[in-house]
This record gives C-alpha cells, sequence and structure tokens, in this order.
C-alpha cells in the first residue's frame, strides 16, 4: 500500500491538525519511524514477540458448516485466537517496541473496549513502562472486567468525565496529556487515526494481518478470496487485512461499519457512509457532525466501533472507490455472533460481528464466493452485553 | 512601548445579552477580543472553558446567532480595537473555509485563532485570508526550535500568540528560562506584538507576562468571573487586570 505523502496526507485526507506544541514530537516520532523500519535489531525483536509472545501467525480456518448453511465459503482469520484477544496486540507491541527505541519511560493511550488499553498495558508491563490509560466513565461502567484486567498488568485507569465520556473523550484527554508531558511519553494510538504518522504507522504494523492471509489464503485454496472483509472502528484490523490485497485488482475490500439502532443521528457510528469531511483527533477524515460542525454523538452494541471518526485512509479509499462501505446493525451483529457460537464454537467479539453480520445479511449477493473475514477479536469482554441483549 | 492585551470570551456564554454586554465591556479595558465558538470537542481547553462551551451548546447554540452579536458590538466599538474569532478546525472546514472567512469578514472580524491547525496546516486558510485581510494568528511555543520560531515569528500578523506553558487554557503560568529566551528571540524576529497566553489570572501573573513579552491574554479567569453572572466581577477584573 502506498506511503502517505510527505505532509502526511492519503490523497485529501490526513494531516497534523494537533497543538504547534506536538509538530515537534510528531516530527521526532515521524524520524524515529523511519529509522526504527530499517533497524534489523528492531525489526527482528518485534518479530520474535509477534511468534512467541502474541502467538503468530494466526490461522485461517474455514468455517465448513456456515458456509454450508449460507451457501457461502466463509474463511476467518483468526485474531480472536492472539494473545490477549484481539488484533490490538500487533501495533501495541510495534509502538511499545518504538517507545523503547526513541528512549522514552512512559506510554498513555485511550481506550473504549479496552481492548486497546489491555493490549497497552500488557506490552507495557512487558516491557517494564510507566502506563496510563485514558477510559470514559461511562465505557469503564460498560467494560468493568477489562478495567480490572489493565490494572492487574499494572497501569492506572484515568476515568474522563468529559464530554460524552466515551472513546472520543479519551482521545480527547489523551491528547491534553501529551500536550502537558511530550519529552517523558509517547501518546500509544490504538488505531489508524490521530495525526501524521500515526495512521500509516499503525498500519503498518497491522498490516502482518493481510500479508499472512494472502499467503495463507492462497497456501489454502491456491487461489485468492473474492472479498476481504473486516470491520471499521478507526479502522485498523480494516487495513492491516485490505493492506495484503490492495494490488489484487480481483480481491474486493469491503470495511462494515457500525449500523447502530437506526441511521438516524445518534444512533449509529456509520462514519464512512454517512459523514461529511472534517477535522477530529489530528487529522482530516470524514466525520459524524451536526449542521453546527459539532461532533455528533454516536450509539454502537460494540464500544470499539463506537467512535464519530474514522481513519484518513479509510476516507481517501472510500473517495477512490478503491474499498466499499457498508454498515450491519446491532440486531444483525447480536445475531451473528450467536450465529458464529453456535454453528462454529467460536464467540467472536461485536465489533468482528459485525463483518460477519453484513455477510449473512446479504448472503445471496455473496453467493458461492470465497470470502475471507477479519475475526479481529474473540467475545468474552462482550458477554455481559451478550447476556442483557439475547440471552 | 505600551502592553497590547487581549481578553477571550466563550461565543453566547453565559447567554446572549451579558456575553454582548461583557464584549463591549472587556473592550473597554483591552486592545483586542478574542471570541470563542464553541466545539463540542476543545483539546486546547481546560475544564473552565470547555464546560461554558458545553454549556453554550446545551442551550443550542448557532454561528449564526453568534455573528449577531459581534456584528452589534463591532459597531459600537472603538474601530482600533481588534475583535478575533478563537474555533477549532472542524468548525471552519465545517462552514467551508472560503465561506466562513468571507461571512467573518462581514461582520468586522478582524483575524482567526486555530489552536488545532499549527504552521505546518496553515497555507490555505493563510491565503484566504490574505484575501480578505484578515489576519492568520500564529502560535510559537517552547517546543519550537529556535529556527521555527524565526520562522513562525517573521510571517506574524496582527499578533504572535506565544503558548507559555505546556497544557491548556486555565494551567499555572511557568516559564523556564529557556522559554523566556524563545520569547525573546520571538520579539526580535516578528514586525507585531508577541503576546503570552494560557496562565493570566491575576496581577502577579500579568506583571510577569510583561516582563517577557509586549502583552497577555486573559481567558479562563475573566470566563470564570462572568459564568457568576454579576458584570461586576467581570468589569472589577478587567480593572485589576489592564491596571485601570
Ligand atoms: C476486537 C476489535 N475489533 C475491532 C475494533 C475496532 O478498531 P479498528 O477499527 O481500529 O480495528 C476493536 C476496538 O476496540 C476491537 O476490540
Amino acid at each position: 500500500m502506498r506511503r502517505p505523502s510527505r505532509k502526511g496526507y492519503f490523497g485529501n485526507y490526513g494531516g497534523r491538525f494537533v497543538a504547534e506544541t506536538l509538530i515537534n514530537a510528531l516530527d521526532e516520532l515521524n524520524q524515529a519511524y523511519e529509522s526504527f523500519r530499517e533497524n534489523q535489531d528492531y525489526q527482528q525483536k518485534l518479530k520474535t514477540l509477534l511468534s512467541h509472545y502474541a502467538g503468530r501467525p494466526t490461522p485461517i480456518y474455514f468455517a465448513r458448516r456456515l458456509s454450508k448453511k449460507i451457501s457461502v465459503n466463509l474463511y476467518l482469520k483468526r485474531e480472536d485466537l492472539l494473545h490477549t484477544g484481539a488484533h490490538k496486540l500487533n501495533n501495541t507491541l510495534g509502538q511499545i517496541l518504538l517507545t523503547q527505541y526513541m528512549g522514552k519511560k512512559r506510554v498513555i493511550a485511550e481506550t473504549g473496549a479496552g481492548q486497546h488499553g489491555v493490549a497497552t498495558a500488557t506490552v507495557a508491563a512487558l516491557l517494564g513502562l510507566e502506563c496510563d490509560i485514558y477510559m470514559g466513565e461511562v465505557d469503564i461502567e460498560r467494560q468493568a472486567p477489562n478495567v480490572k484486567r489493565m490494572e492487574l498488568l499494572g497501569a492506572r485507569v484515568i476515568p474522563v468525565k468529559t464530554g460524552s465520556r466515551t472513546l472520543k473523550d479519551a482521545v480527547n484527554e489523551a491528547l491534553k496529556d501529551w500536550v502537558r508531558n511530550v519529552q517523558s511519553t509517547h501518546y500509544l494510538i490504538g488505531s489508524v487515526v490521530g495525526p501524521h504518522p500515526f495512521p500509516w504507522m499503525v498500519r503498518d504494523f497491522q498490516s502482518v494481518i493481510g500479508k499472512e492471509s494472502r499467503r495463507q489464503f492462497r497456501k489454502m485454496t491456491g487461489a485468492l478470496p473474492d472479498y476481504a472483509v473486516a470491520c471499521v472502528g478507526g479502522g485498523s484490523n480494516a487495513l492491516g487485512l485490505f493492506s495484503g490485497f490492495m494490488n489484487d485488482p480481483s480481491v474486493k475490500c469491503i470495511g462494515v461499519e457500525a449500523g447502530g439502532r437506526a441511521l438516524t443521528p445518534g444512533d449509529h457510528a456509520a462514519t464512512v457512509t454517512l459523514g461529511k469531511k472534517g477535522v477530529l483527533h489530528g487529522s482530516l477524515s470524514l466525520l459524524l457532525q451536526d449542521e453546527e460542525g459539532q461532533v455528533s454523538p454516536v450509539h454502537s452494541v460494540s464500544a470499539g466501533l463506537d467512535y464519530p471518526g474514522v481513519g484518513p485512509e479509510h476516507s481517501h479509499l472510500h473517495e477512490t472507490k478503491k474499498a466499499e462501505y457498508y454498515h450491519c446493525s446491532d440486531e444483525s451483529a447480536l445475531q451473528a455472533c450467536q450465529t458464529l457460537a453456535r454453528w462454529e464454537g467460536i464467540i467472536p467479539a461485536l465489533e468482528s460481528s459485525h463483518a460477519l453480520g453484513y455477510i449473512l445479511d446479504h448472503q445471496s449477493r455473496y453467493k458461492d464466493k470465497d470470502v475471507l473475514i477479519n475475526l479481529s477479536g474473540r467475545g468474552d469482554k462482550d458477554l455481559a452485553i451478550i447476556i442483557r441483549e439475547v440471552l | 512601548m505600551t502592553a497590547y492585551n487581549g481578553f477571550y470570551l466563550v461565543g453566547n456564554y453565559p447567554d446572549f445579552e451579558l456575553f454582548t454586554e461583557a464584549l463591549r465591556e472587556g473592550l473597554r479595558y483591552f486592545d483586542f477580543a478574542e471570541i470563542g465558538i464553541p466545539f463540542s470537542d476543545p483539546v486546547a481547553d481546560g475544564p473552565v472553558i470547555a464546560t461554558a462551551a458545553d454549556a453554550v451548546l446545551k442551550a443550542g447554540f448557532k454561528w449564526e446567532k453568534l455573528l449577531e452579536s459581534v456584528q452589534k458590538v463591532r459597531q459600537s466599538a472603538d474601530s482600533h480595537k481588534k475583535l478575533y474569532w478563537m474555533s477549532y478546525a472542524n468548525i471552519l472546514y465545517h462552514h467551508g473555509l472560503q465561506n466562513f472567512i468571507e461571512r467573518s469578514k462581514e461582520v468586522g472580524i478582524d483575524g482567526i485563532i486555530v489552536p488545532d491547525i499549527p504552521f505546518v496546516e496553515s497555507e490555505e486558510l493563510k491565503k484566504l485570508c490574505h484575501q480578505h485581510r484578515m489576519d492568520y494568528i500564529h502560535f510559537a511555543t517552547p517546543e519550537n526550535t529556535d529556527e521555527q520560531i524565526k520562522r513562525i515569528a517573521s510571517a506574524a500578523q496582527g499578533f504572535l500568540y506565544f503558548v507559555s506553558i505546556r497544557g491548556v487554557t486555565g494551567s499555572r503560568l511557568l516559564v523556564d528560562d529557556e522559554t523566556a529566551r524563545k520569547i525573546q528571540l520571538a520579539k526580535e524576529y516578528s514586525p507585531v506584538p508577541v503576546i503570552l497566553g494560557f496562565g493570566i489570572r491575576d496581577k502577579k501573573t500579568v506583571e510577569r507576562a510583561l516582563q517577557l513579552a509586549d502583552g497577555f491574554i486573559a481567558g479562563t479567569a475573566l470566563v470564570k468571573a462572568l459564568g457568576t453572572g454579576e458584570m461586576d466581577n467581570f468589569t472589577s477584573l478587567c480593572k485589576q487586570l489592564t491596571g485601570n
């Protein structure tokens, strides 16, 4: 996949819309990352950790029973089997090594569902770095077990009481912390969002998903999939998968957003589908906003997709038609989660359930096609919600 | 040189009438006003200003309505006194950069301050401001290198906003020697006054700011005073800060 421009743009989207105070830190990060990419020692360290600590490569599994039931050939990239239970660790392992490479001693991160928070706390423990996680009060309540996991891993969870008290506000507070402590601290962003170089760097760290998938799929079937499908919150697991197939015109990339309760303002998080060009958290991208330019409240049953922005590269892929974006409702996602549990014995995260839910909702469109879905995480963390909503 | 000082208010806070009155009143004591257009995600602001902005948004804020109050004040205010917008990039992009600048010019706004548009992203907006003879206000910070400060200061129009601290509005003013040196450097290169913002709240911090720079901007303390709903509190703080 292409690198962004020197100023950090993917076509018309991206850039560095942050306080002047952070510009040099971003330059420094950019330079450090350029040299980190070329540093054989560190690349080897990362590779070793990805295999021996995280459990890569994750397999692709052909879901035989479910495929037969819906007449679509469903292949699942099993990121749910990665240590800590989601793709997030690919990125946090990369960035924590980069933090060490830069000589910084403290990391901060935002988290919604708690998955990125756990993945960050995990790698901070692994390298013995100080770790503060910003999390909205609403999410702290919704995702209590993950809060305890982070604390057990030695991180401090800082409750965010501003705005909607969810993921978006946790990012705001983390950015403020970074402005205050920019000399000592690395902000370990959890998705392909934020100012340049984050969207590019996080995509790079997640591209291992796509690289493995392409090789594994060919080995399994002798061909490439017809479709590569992933859910899109900020968009990191999706870009990780898409990056493996961007040069294959026969493979169509599909991003699935949170359709929520309805497509009315405040009831969904379908940013690419319904957003307008705007600036949030450091980059110019599509953004859900009202007629005054205020960021809209969003809703999704899955906390990891409950975000009004999206990575700038997705806005670009959408604009240039290199990828297609659809949405899946809360209800269909919950249904898909149960279906996969009952037919294949796999409980997917509610985020990942959106990717599957979209295919189940449109199975006739994908009849007899080979569809590769990124199963970005496991559903254990969502048990309380699943119990409340369906069981 | 006499000091060149500004004050910050959150647009239409605490309400339309008090805001308009405070804007008028403040302009009697200060050389310029910074009018905040409330935004849902104000990452440069501390709790006092963020809470005030949130209250305005909850009351159903409309930019058009704020334009009206600004136009009214502009018509009656001393024409040497300047009015600046302070808002976030999304507000400008949302209204369309060109449209935003044109509408602002119409009601008599003299320039814009956007804390999440750094120098490296400012080209397009700067060009639009020039075309409409408005000031595009640049920020300088302790994090900037000497080279950057020279470049930013040389390009400054209206005034140069020196953010003296690492933090958000309402934080404490602490200026180390290295920062003091950078402020001095900015003064050497800037054709316009170099103003300290963030952390100016009372006589003591004003004195400190004026030792270092050509002027100051006071925000959080004034917003808090106005938030009491008593104009007298606001006025007496204006007097105290400007020494009138
Ligand atoms: C399992 C899982 N999938 C997907 C996401 C959404 O993030 P992204 O769109 O960056 O992959 C999250 C975020 O918390 C997640 O936990």
